[in-house]
């Protein structure tokens, strides 16, 4: 696949060796590119090959008497090879001379160690073979089964994307090469009352392909109920319950609460509170905590976009806090190894430290153990969106379902939205019941505080905890 | 087009060129620099035989840079013109055509040489960093130069090239606590001051926030919000008011309607502004567009396809709010007893439900003596349906890219989750 990738690599390589005369490192990321989004809803079928962020181009990185810089651009030919290198040079120089005086951070320079690499992920049906025909009815047909459950439902929207990249890593003794397909979906159904509008989702995702469309099926009128069950909901008075997150939940308490705060770039900026806390009890022993490729989602690859290679980092075993995850600048600068998490949205943008799948793993306990063990508390489902805190470790995610239990059974009371906040080592050292078996899900993108946007997934266990509600 | 037997259709053509800066404290991270170039064409089918006698309607978009053999681009567009029936829409007109030589932008940023822009910028952001116990963690400064060009079948042939600077800083403060807040920015100028005065705030914020108690107790309170969090609020206003969520019956929103309600408060007036000339459809978007005056809708606004399927002249689409709203001095309105929400780790307001709300990074519980404590922690979870009976503005005013309004509203009876149960 993607044969302009194969006839741009002999370019890439000499262009890797005139840019070796100058600077004592050089290395480039080429990313090919093919993806498209179907969408119906009331406002439409929308059928585009943009949203799914990456694009067709290259990155250059190199390393000058300051320190490092990059170069992105999109049109490439062997030709072009002494103009891009006059650019870069001219633009550096120019970026150099406006900040005369400012002093650089200290960055060893990569050691770049051989490897040499080619894999792809597999699928057993690729969407464009499927076909444009054939995806728009199958999610117009789910459309309208969602829309048959109750007179109620205002709108139901139906979503398939896939995106299929090739990534290519060159330096002068590395040669990396892999293809990966993911395929995610979503139902997400509105109903209205009044002014309020409220809205469930059923997530889907898969490395792979169109194979994933045959598991919508069975979710496309629970997501209606559960949006007609939120018209009843209340906002919930606020306060500290004991509460069972839903696999779901879990993930965007494992990915905002705590990720976040263990992508190593932040220890590089003194911005991680995590840092103190290496070798320390940060969660109950129940938990323990993995980020990487040792699960295939959306999120799965073979090395990141700075040439390292990735595996399963274990970051929490047993509640102590082993490690973080790392770009290769940030380990450079912290001497430590990278662990294969730097990631760009895009070609057109710088790599930071950032998640992959990350997930808790399980334990021995059942859901329905977990509701009747709680008094007085709620069952958490839906959530929304997080945002991190690294240097506080302070909570902020949203949820759309609060389920109230009392005396250890679901009473039907539903509250909505909610907001959960607190001190995220006091949630994680409060976690008293796993589930035995991690879902995780690959349907979301995640930002670096606004912006920044890449594909990961997230995940674990049904897990009680005792959470500040708002 | 034409030999893919396409006769409808839109070309997006984009050049950006960028000088990016990353810092550390006042180090220098990474310098990155940008050329790229790319296409998106969006090509519209009809298809005959459907109900009502007037044709379906599909369009899909497709992503070409110049690199791509003639192979290849055949290949891509006729993927894209085969995909576009399936994507079966009722009947919409394409925007009117326009053509204009290409309009430049004038100012300084538009002028000088993108790596001298970043390192002014630089320093403007590091200027008032002089203190000793709070500082700036770290910053990253895009300056971006874009030429966009925008063609149709329908004769569109409109240019214009525009500049901005953004970014984000992040300030610290180590003691009694080490805390941090994070910071946006976005200048369509090269407004060195305004970024200095936006860091110089920030510092002073981090600093209260070091010493903020975690003392705040749940219940309802007389809520200030204000700065970046002033546009967030506004934006349910935006949002409801769009022709696509009209359209799609979402928002029950009528021309005309009261849709502020019955209120004590002040009536709202909002406006919109663009960021472009024209919209990436080609609509010219013109200096403003009232929206809401004395809290009535004015009108609908939004791309090409839902205005027309509601019988209104495209707008195209805006991304600045401005408001006239402002009847109390700030001093004034912050009078006790109020909490004033200064910054939170996310404020966001969901169209959809009309909540609003956010965590706490510092808030100012100002009791009814004057006495102001900085707290911290908590959450605010409140509706704009219960707000709007009841908003009072600030006469003093806050400038950002995509708001031009009052520094600050007042709300009543917001419930605020606090730090003890």
């Amino acid at each position: 696949m993607f044969p302009t990738i194969d006839q741009a690599k002999p370019g890439l390589q000499k262009l890797i060796a005139v840019l070796g005369e100058t600077y004592p490192y050089a290395s480039v990321l080429a990313v090919a590119d093919d993806s498209r989004v179907w969408r119906v809803s009331r406002s439409g079928i929308n059928i585009a090959t943009s949203g799914n962020g990456g694009g067709t181009g290259f990155v250059v990185r190199v390393f000058d008497g300051v320190g490092c810089a990059e170069y992105s651009f999109n049109e490439f030919s062997e030709e072009k090879i002494p103009a891009l290198c006059e650019t870069l040079t001219r633009r550096l120089a120019e970026q150099n001379a406006a900040l005369d005086g400012v002093a650089s951070l200290p960055t060893p320079v990569p050691a770049d160690r051989p490897a040499v690499l080619k894999k792809e992920t597999t699928w057993k049906i690729h969407p464009r073979e499927l076909g444009d025909e054939a995806i728009v009815s199958k999610i117009n047909a789910l459309r309208e089964k969602a829309l048959a459950v109750d007179e109620r439902v205002l709108d139901a929207q139906a979503m398939v994307s896939y995106r299929c990249y090739r990534k290519l890593f060159l330096s002068k003794n590395r040669d990396l090469d892999q293809t990966v397909m993911w395929t995610n979906a979503m139902m997400a159904v509105v109903a209205a009352r009044g002014q309020e509008i409220k809205m469930s989702y059923k997530p889907f995702s898969v490395l792979g392909g169109a194979e994933l469309l045959d598991q919508m099926d069975a979710d496309a009128e629970q997501a209606a109920r559960d949006a007609l069950e939120l018209l009843d909901s209340q906002p919930i008075p606020p306060g500290e319950y004991d509460c069972v997150c839903d696999p779901a939940t879990t993930g965007m308490i494992v990915h905002e609460a705590f990720g976040h705060g263990v992508e190593m770039d932040m220890f590089v900026k003194d911005r991680a509170q995590a840092r103190q806390f290496l070798g320390e009890y940060v969660a109950s022993p129940l938990v323990t905590m993995h980020d990487g490729a040792a699960v295939d989602e959306s999120a799965t690859m073979f090395f990141d976009d700075e040439g390292t290679l990735t595996g399963d980092t274990v970051i929490i075993d047993r509640g102590v806090l082993k490690t973080g995850m790392c770009d290769a600048l940030s380990a450079a600068r912290l001497g430590v190894e990278p662990t294969g998490n730097g990631r760009r949205e895009s070609y057109e943008r710088k790599a930071y430290t950032r998640m992959t799948n990350t997930y808790f793993q399980g334990g021995d306990c059942t859901p329905e153990e977990m509701i009747a063990s709680v008094e007085d508390g709620f069952l958490l489902e839906c959530p929304s969106s997080g945002m991190e805190d690294p240097k506080n470790w302070g909570i902020q995610c949203m949820v759309t379902t609060a389920k109230e239990i009392k005396n250890g059974k679901l009473t039907g009371k539903i509250y909505s939205p909610i907001v959960l906040t607190g001190y995220v080592p006091d949630l994680l050292k409060s976690v008293s019941m796993m589930s035995k078996t991690p879902e995780l899900s690959g349907s979301g993108y995640c930002g670096k505080g606004y912006k920044e946007w890449v594909k990961v997934s997230d995940g674990g266990p049904y897990m009680k905890a005792r959470i500040r509600l708002g | 087009m034409a030999r893919c037997g396409i006769t409808l259709w839109r070309i997006n053509e984009r050049e950006d060129e960028t000088a990016e800066l990353f810092f550390v404290k006042k180090k220098l991270d990474t310098r990155r620099v940008k050329d790229v170039h790319k296409y998106e064409v969006t090509v519209f089918r009809d298809v005959e035989g459907q109900e009502g006698g007037k044709p379906t309607r599909g369009f899909t978009s497709v992503q070409l840079i110049s690199s791509m053999d003639d192979g290849k681009l055949d290949e891509e567009l006729k993927g894209a013109y085969y995909a576009a029936q399936f994507a079966a829409n009722p009947y919409f007109e394409l925007p009117d055509p326009v053509q204009t030589p290409l309009v430049k932008e004038t100012g300084e940023l538009a002028q000088a040489p993108l790596a001298q822009s970043a390192g002014k910028m630089a320093r403007a952001l590091f200027a008032p960093d002089v203190h000793e116990d709070a500082f700036v963690n770290s910053a990253e400064i895009f300056v971006y130069r874009v030429r966009r060009h925008i063609l149709s079948s329908e004769g569109t042939d409109v240019s214009f090239v525009n500049s901005s600077v953004n970014g984000e800083f992040v300030v610290q403060c180590r003691d009694p606590e080490d805390v941090e807040i994070h910071n946006q920015f976005q200048y369509e100028a090269l407004d060195e001051a305004a970024l200095s005065a936006r860091v110089a705030e920030a510092l002073s914020f981090v600093r209260d926030r070091a010493r903020a108690q975690r003392i705040l107790k749940s219940g309802t309170y007389d809520l200030i919000l204000s700065g970046d969090a002033m546009p967030e609020l506004l934006s349910y206003y935006v949002s409801r008011a769009s022709a696509g969520m009209v359209y799609s019956k979402y928002s029950t929103w009528q021309q005309g309607e009261d849709v502020q309600g019955e209120t004590e408060g002040e009536r709202l007036n909002l406006t919109l502004r663009a960021f472009h000339p024209y919209s990436a459809e080609g609509i010219p978007t013109g200096n403003h567009l009232p929206l809401l005056k004395g809290g009535k809708l004015l009108t609908w606004h939004g791309p090409n396809r839902f205005c027309r399927y509601l019988g209104i002249q495209p707008t195209g689409d805006y991304q600045r709010i401005a408001c006239a709203n402002g009847s109390v001095p700030f001093a004034e309105l912050k009078k006790g007893p109020v909490l004033w929400a200064v910054t939170f780790s996310d404020f966001q307001m969901d169209e959809a439900s009309a909540h609003f709300g956010g965590e706490i990074r510092l808030a100012y519980l100002i009791d009814e003596d004057g006495t102001v404590t900085p707290v911290t922690g908590g959450s605010i979870n409140g509706s704009i349906l219960a707000a709007q009976k009841d908003l009072t503005f600030s006469t003093d005013r806050y400038l950002t890219a995509e708001y031009d309004g009052p520094y600050a509203v007042r709300l009543k009876n917001v419930s605020v989750a606090g730090v003890g149960k």
